[in-house]
């Protein structure tokens, strides 16, 4: 009797998983279907792929999400590396006050995070474009980027940098020689959260490029809500999909090496 | 000489702070003061304090709209509780050797966008999407079935996205569940339905907490999933937001209705602090 209750529930967790993985699934097999009608399948083939190669919109849109994800993990790195520093090592006054300000941007939903942004630059008159979106996405990828670093400096063994210090070395030294290469896994996987919150990020992108912009979600979306579905649009979701999984395995290649 | 090390903390802190207080907060209080009339359309400040951005949200069909957010981000929030508890406990508690690869089965659909899995539930969904495009080539209906643009669709793209949210944080309390407690239970003479409701439930208490409050709030400021999914009746906070600042661009309103929506938030937040506090207090 009770081995039925659980090959029900291994039953129920099975369609549960079924639920959460079939659409992307199906999404990624019909991008390779030679058909313009997306669900009769007519055979395999890269013509969406290779439209999607000849349309300079696309590449415009990819070469802007990989810059403004790169700028926004390299700030995102050192300025969550130095806070880190400061959360883990040093206690003073209104250290939980600091804690919670450096998770808002976290807990707080995006859209007013978006829209206050917006708002800030139409009041001091900054030009929407590329540069904003990238002064957005860093001010709440430094939070995510933050724990990541920070759970690998709690585990930090301080007797290496005392060793340094005793050695001579000033703190400086000690830093770059001692202490940064052991948390730099910690440090490169918290920029690559970066790179991936920025990636992915449609919504204060969309309050905050301006109309001349494109980044690829504002390029998805923007098929999306305009044409619905078609195979050049599951073939442009499973690229940006692949390379999300991609950057995912890394981060999780990285949080396990030891130092 | 040596710097002490307050100000080696300060020095460390200070680019994040600075960046944080003129890109996020300094942002917040712009709002606040749009939404009090205290800037013009021309961007200058003026001598204004009012509250009729407040009135107007009153007056107008908007609280409708927060109560239909409210109403759905509750029901992803009791679907999603429900759908998701028998899972982390099949994983946490019966799935012995299974257990990392089952766990990491729900950790990657955090790894992909919502914009990415609202698309690919559209390729289902849609009039010309797989389900209908397979019932008319069955010959099963002869006209598509209007499975998306609707509030249905909606809830079941936001269970889609959001339920990960909800089984994490119940597979991690259950994780940490003494089973000697259900034995204990279970040798006392108490069913499998009592050992459960007086047990497990009450010792799960902190991940069901936990979970609702990851799902509710990110729900009811929800943009994507409406706007892709829904219909004019599903319209939620979040489009109206969209609609008032890049559509309408009415700044002032748009702030009132923003502000209000933050208000929310952090009561629900506050509301959730308190339970977890007393849930402590009765720990103890």
């Amino acid at each position: 009797m009770k081995k039925l209750g659980d090959k029900i529930l291994a039953g129920y967790s099975g369609l549960m998983f079924a639920f959460l993985y079939v659409p992307i699934l199906l999404m990624v097999i019909f991008s390779f279907n030679d058909s313009r009608l997306l669900a009769v399948w007519r055979g395999f083939s890269l013509r969406w792929y290779e439209s999607l190669m000849a349309d300079p919109t696309v590449w415009a849109a990819f070469y802007n999400s990989i810059w403004v994800g790169a700028l926004t993990a390299g700030v995102s790195m050192v300025l969550g590396t130095m806070t880190a520093f400061v959360m883990v090592r040093y206690s003073f006054r209104g250290k939980s006050l600091l804690d919670s300000a450096l998770y808002f941007p976290i807990v707080i939903p995006e859209i007013t995070e978006a829209l206050s942004l917006l708002l800030f630059y139409v009041f001091t008159g900054i030009p929407l474009g590329g540069v904003t979106v990238v002064i957005g996405h860093i001010a709440f990828a430094i939070s995510f980027a933050l724990i990541v670093i920070r759970a690998r400096l709690v585990g930090f063994d301080r007797s290496v940098e005392e060793a340094a210090k005793s050695l001579g070395a000033n703190e400086l030294r000690t830093f770059f020689h001692v202490t940064l290469p052991i948390i730099l896994p910690g440090v490169i996987a918290g920029g690559l959260l970066a790179f991936t919150v920025s990636y992915d990020d449609f919504i204060k992108t969309a309050f905050t490029a301006g109309p001349g912009f494109q980044t690829l979600p504002l390029r998805i979306y923007a098929m999306a809500s305009r044409g619905g579905v078609s195979p050049e649009l599951n073939a442009l979701a499973t690229v940006t999909l692949v390379v999300s999984l991609m950057l995912a395995v890394v981060r999780l290649r990285l949080s396990k090496t030891q130092s | 000489m040596r710097r002490s090390p307050k100000t080696n903390a300060g020095l460390l802190a200070s680019p994040t702070v600075v960046y944080l207080a003129i890109f996020f907060f300094a942002p917040f209080a712009i709002v606040l003061l749009y939404s009090f009339g205290m800037i013009d359309i021309f961007r200058q400040l003026r001598p204004v304090f009012t509250f009729e951005y407040y009135f107007e949200f009153f007056s107008s069909v908007v609280p409708g709209v927060f109560a239909r957010s409210l109403l759905m981000a509750f029901a992803t929030t009791v679907a999603c509780l429900l759908l998701g508890y028998p899972m982390a406990y099949h994983i946490a508690v019966k799935s012995v050797r299974r257990k990392e690869t089952l766990l990491l089965l729900v950790i990657i659909p955090f790894w992909v966008s919502f914009l990415l899995r609202t698309y690919a539930l559209m390729t289902i969904l849609d009039v010309n999407g797989i389900i209908n495009v397979m019932l008319s080539n069955l010959g099963l209906i002869s006209k598509p079935l209007s499975l998306i643009y609707n509030p249905q669709a909606v809830l079941l793209g936001m269970v889609y996205n959001y339920l990960p949210f909800m089984i994490l944080p119940l597979y991690a309390s259950m994780e940490k569940l003494d089973k000697s407690l259900l034995e204990a239970a279970g040798s006392l003479g108490a069913g499998p339905m009592r050992s459960f409701l007086r047990v497990t439930l009450p010792l799960t208490r902190s991940g069901i907490g936990a979970g609702s409050i990851l799902v509710f709030v990110p729900a009811v400021g929800e943009f994507i999933i409406p706007q892709l999914l829904g219909g004019t009746e599903s319209f939620m906070v979040g489009n109206l937001i969209w609609t008032l600042f890049l559509k309408a661009r009415n700044l002032w309103f748009g702030s009132a209705v923003s502000i209000i929506l933050i208000a929310l938030v952090i009561l629900i937040i506050g509301l959730y602090m308190k339970y977890i506090s007393r849930g402590e207090e009765m720990a103890i």
